[in-house]
């Protein structure tokens, strides 16, 4: 019997050969890695949309599902902002620049920015939650002029914890509202104190009905900013959450990262909040 | 290819005494031949070089949680049910090399195995265990990314199915439309009878095979005869799954105290996903040699049912057994739906026979259907909760 | 009557703490209050102190804070426009259980509680809005609270 196959260009447990070209310290426990592939052809051909992710593979310690955090319009290198939480992540963050490892990418789905054309955008990042939302940043406030307001609300647990602060003021200066609040801090703190939700709840929308919001971060933040964006407003069509399961081969075959009916891998991390809503609340699922 | 359809389909016969040259024609076109054969008290999968090897005379005799084999009062080849072993050990190996890296100086060569894949016939499948390959086609070939192992096993594999003449308490491949008629996706596919076997053809392979053996045009007594047998394993069939609305049936209820029921007889063991036809969870784990300049990746079998396998953030997803068990049963016949447009289930009853504690799937469905249908059962109290469940 | 009353209700009606309050009730709500501009750093109230007003932010942002010995002033909410702080002068016994400091240029509704407390006395359904609305900051006051206490952040994203 032959059954129909997809045909599909390349074999998909293949990594291709990539080196660190910059490491640098972002936060406490957070690094960003920048990474080149070793082969012109294949840099030439990679792109990714925003909220994408790759597999980053250290041959004998394991593969990880780590977000693209770069300008997808950056062709020079590909930047993933990485929090050292495991093995691989330990070992990858203290690897020096010119290390070689593997990569398999870029995976899932990626931020509705087609959706946004012509409307109101409010992200809502927590934590590294913003490393995933960076890559549409760039890209909003590279086609401004498509989009209306746009409004970005990150949180954190203090304000040591806050990712691409030194962005902060080019962003503004391009159009983007940056809103910073943080969980706690002490008395030489001048920005904002308390959860993203406090701010979405009093942030000005002139068009609640046609706004769209983006939102990456803990479970528990991205359920509380859903809740607030509907109570100001917004339809439960235009919200949208990056979701986090165990990744294991991130191209839909092995089975551990589904979430009730989705594979995260292929059909998420990104998904439209209306789609999952109904079983982002029961547990352990 | 699109298969005869039974009318047109001329029916051959093959002599008892030539299915060796079956086995051999198949050899001789370079198939490893594998079939049923006795190992270890169980009728299983392996390699067969005669009609020898398969389990003449022996039946086997399930009910949940218990297998055990039997002599028969005949000298049947396929006289038995379905034992542990799947086909998807040959197409979806339980440990697969999917890619290696080789140090080097400048790096690490990253490469994936491009060796030959091993030509197959496998001999007995059932109609159970064709839809179970189709099941697993869906999966492995039907997605953005094809699993090049799965692809190139299937693509060489050469099928003859044998239909079932007789039945076990734990088959219910009616109720999920699987079989016991093995209809298509074969190449060749037999029906026991008294003297040898009906044998039908199924694709353009199976015809040139077929052409290669002493066989006849089957008689229209022996057509009577082979239908009779056929007739038989339908007649046997006992274990029901009432399937209406059951992909609704089950993600309603994601809150219902049943599930903590049978976690509570449920040991977590893993048996009903290795036994399953279509499970097919998987974790890649690197294996170095002892200098660490050469890794192979190898993907290994894995389980829903296994803590570590929703492992995130420091701990499992589903730390108990009722959230695991739960995502089991509703993965197999609810969300594969979504997934795969198909049930994942196949009613091969293997879940229910090979489970230590004999939990049997189709009476815990029953569980939670029931309490629906009479709101004084365990579980109404949370219906009203539950309305609100994946649509 | 407040001689701010027609800038006052401008202010107050397009604040979201009062959407929904009937233009009526709202032009009572007014009687009762007056217009507070503070600079930015000028302490609104005093943690233990205490106040008879009530304020609705109507813009800027005030910082909430509490004195914990070793630790001086520590900030742990930041309101802003629409909000309101300094509630215990309405259903409270009037102490003030933060500090309150204007972070930039802020504008704010200062409410008298007591006439507040007779003006809800004497019109109920007035009364039973307003508190509703009270209600409601306090709840996702307390949401929030809970939200920073699970420490969220704390242990994301790690892998095995």
């Amino acid at each position: 019997m032959k059954p129909a196959a997809t045909a599909h260009p390349h074999n998909p447990w293949l990594a291709h050969a990539v080196r660190i070209s910059r490491m640098a310290a972002a936060t406490p426990g957070v690094f960003i890695c920048d990474l080149v592939f070793q082969d012109s052809a294949v840099a030439e051909e990679y792109t990714f949309a925003p909220g994408q992710f790759n597999m980053l593979y250290l041959p004998g310690l394991g593969e990880i599902a780590i977000s693209i955090s770069s300008d997808p319009d950056q062709r020079d290198c590909i930047s993933h902002t990485i929090r050292e939480a495991g093995n691989v992540t330990r070992a990858l963050g203290e690897l020096p620049v010119g290390s070689a490892l593997g990569l398999r990418g870029p995976f899932g789905s990626s931020w509705p920015t087609e959706n946004c054309i012509g409307r109101d955008v409010v992200l809502v990042a927590g934590g590294i939650g913003l490393a995933p939302l960076r890559p549409a940043i760039c890209h909003l406030l590279a086609h401004r002029e498509r989009y209306g307001e746009l409004n970005l609300i990150i949180g954190a647990r203090e304000p040591s914890g806050l990712l691409y602060t030194t962005e902060f003021d080019a962003w503004r200066a391009d159009g983007l509202n940056v809103h910073v609040t943080v969980d706690r801090a002490n008395s030489d703190w001048h920005g904002a104190i308390g959860m993203v939700t406090n701010v979405l709840d009093r942030l000005w929308l002139r068009q609640p009905e046609n706004t769209l919001m983006l939102t990456c971060g803990p479970e528990v933040m991205m359920w509380y900013a859903v809740q607030m964006a509907i109570r100001r407003g917004l339809s439960p069509e235009s919200l949208y959450v990056s979701l986090e399961r165990n990744m294991n081969c991130a191209i839909g075959l092995c089975g551990h990262c589904q979430f009730g009916p989705q594979f995260l891998c292929k059909d998420g991390p990104i998904f439209r909040y209306d789609r999952v809503a109904s079983i982002l609340k029961v547990d352990d699922l | 290819m699109t298969s005869p359809t039974e009318s047109n389909r001329s029916v051959l016969f093959l002599g008892r005494g030539q299915l060796n040259q079956l086995i051999r024609a198949l050899a001789d076109d370079g198939y490893q031949v594998v079939g049923p054969t006795i190992d270890q008290a169980a009728i299983v999968y392996g390699e067969i070089t005669s009609a020898d090897d398969l389990p003449i005379g022996w039946t086997d005799v399930q009910e949940p949680g218990k297998y055990r084999l039997q002599r028969r009062d005949d000298e049947a080849c396929f006289g038995y049910v379905v034992g542990p072993h799947s086909w998807k050990k040959y197409l979806f190996p339980p440990v697969t090399l999917v890619a290696t890296a080789d140090r080097t100086k400048t790096g690490w060569q990253l490469s994936t195995p491009e060796t030959e894949p091993p030509r197959y016939a496998f001999l007995g499948v059932r109609g159970c265990e064709l839809a179970a390959m189709r099941i697993q086609d869906k999966v492995f070939l039907g997605g953005p990314f094809v699993d090049p192992t799965y692809q190139k096993r299937r693509a060489a594999a050469f099928i003859v199915a044998v239909n079932c003449t007789q039945a076990a308490p734990t088959c219910f491949c009616t109720s999920m439309n699987t079989g016991p008629r093995c209809s298509s996706g074969f190449d060749l596919a037999l029906t026991e009878v008294a003297d040898g076997f009906l044998m039908e053809i199924g694709s353009e392979s199976g015809n040139v095979v077929a052409a290669r053996l002493n066989v006849e045009p089957a008689t229209s007594a022996q057509l009577e005869s082979g239908n009779a047998a056929r007739q038989q394993a339908v007649d046997q069939i006992s274990k029901q799954l009432d399937t209406t609305d059951i992909r609704d049936l089950l993600m309603n209820n994601l809150r219902h105290p049943h599930w903590e029921e049978v976690a509570n007889r449920c040991l977590s063991c893993t048996n009903c996903t290795m036994v399953c036809p279509t499970c097919f969870c998987s974790s890649v784990n690197e294996v170095p040699d002892l200098t660490g300049d050469h890794v192979d990746r190898e993907r290994s079998w894995d389980s829903c049912f296994n803590i570590d396998f929703s492992y995130m953030n420091g701990s499992p997803t589903r730390n108990s057994i009722h959230s695991r068990y739960r995502q089991w049963m509703t993965h197999k016949l609810a969300t594969w739906h979504d997934q795969f447009g198909s049930s994942g289930c196949v009613g091969c009853g293997r879940c229910i026979t090979w489970c230590p504690v004999g939990i049997d799937l189709t009476q815990e469905v029953a569980a939670i259907r029931s309490s629906q249908n009479n709101p004084s059962v365990e579980g109404a109290v949370n219906s009203s909760h539950d309305n609100e469940g994946v649509s | 009557m407040n001689t701010d009353h027609p800038n006052l209700l401008k202010l107050l009606a397009a604040t979201r703490f009062v959407e929904g309050i009937s233009h009526d009730h709202l032009q009572g709500l007014c009687r009762a209050s007056r217009l507070l501009k503070l600079p930015a750093g000028a302490k609104l109230f005093q943690e233990g102190a205490i106040e008879d007003e009530v304020f609705v932010i109507s813009s800027g942002h005030i910082r909430l804070s509490m004195n914990v010995p070793g630790r001086g002033d520590v900030p742990f909410l930041t309101t802003g426009p629409g909000e309101l702080v300094g509630w215990s002068g309405l259903i409270g016994d009037g102490r003030m259980t933060a500090t309150a400091t204007a972070i930039d240029d802020t504008t704010l509704i200062a409410m008298s509680g007591r006439r507040l407390q007779e003006l809800c006395d004497s019109e109920k359904e007035l009364g039973y809005v307003l508190l509703q609305r009270v209600a409601q900051v306090l709840s996702q006051r307390l949401l929030s609270t809970r939200l920073q206490l699970m420490d969220l952040f704390a242990g994301e994203k790690a892998d095995t």
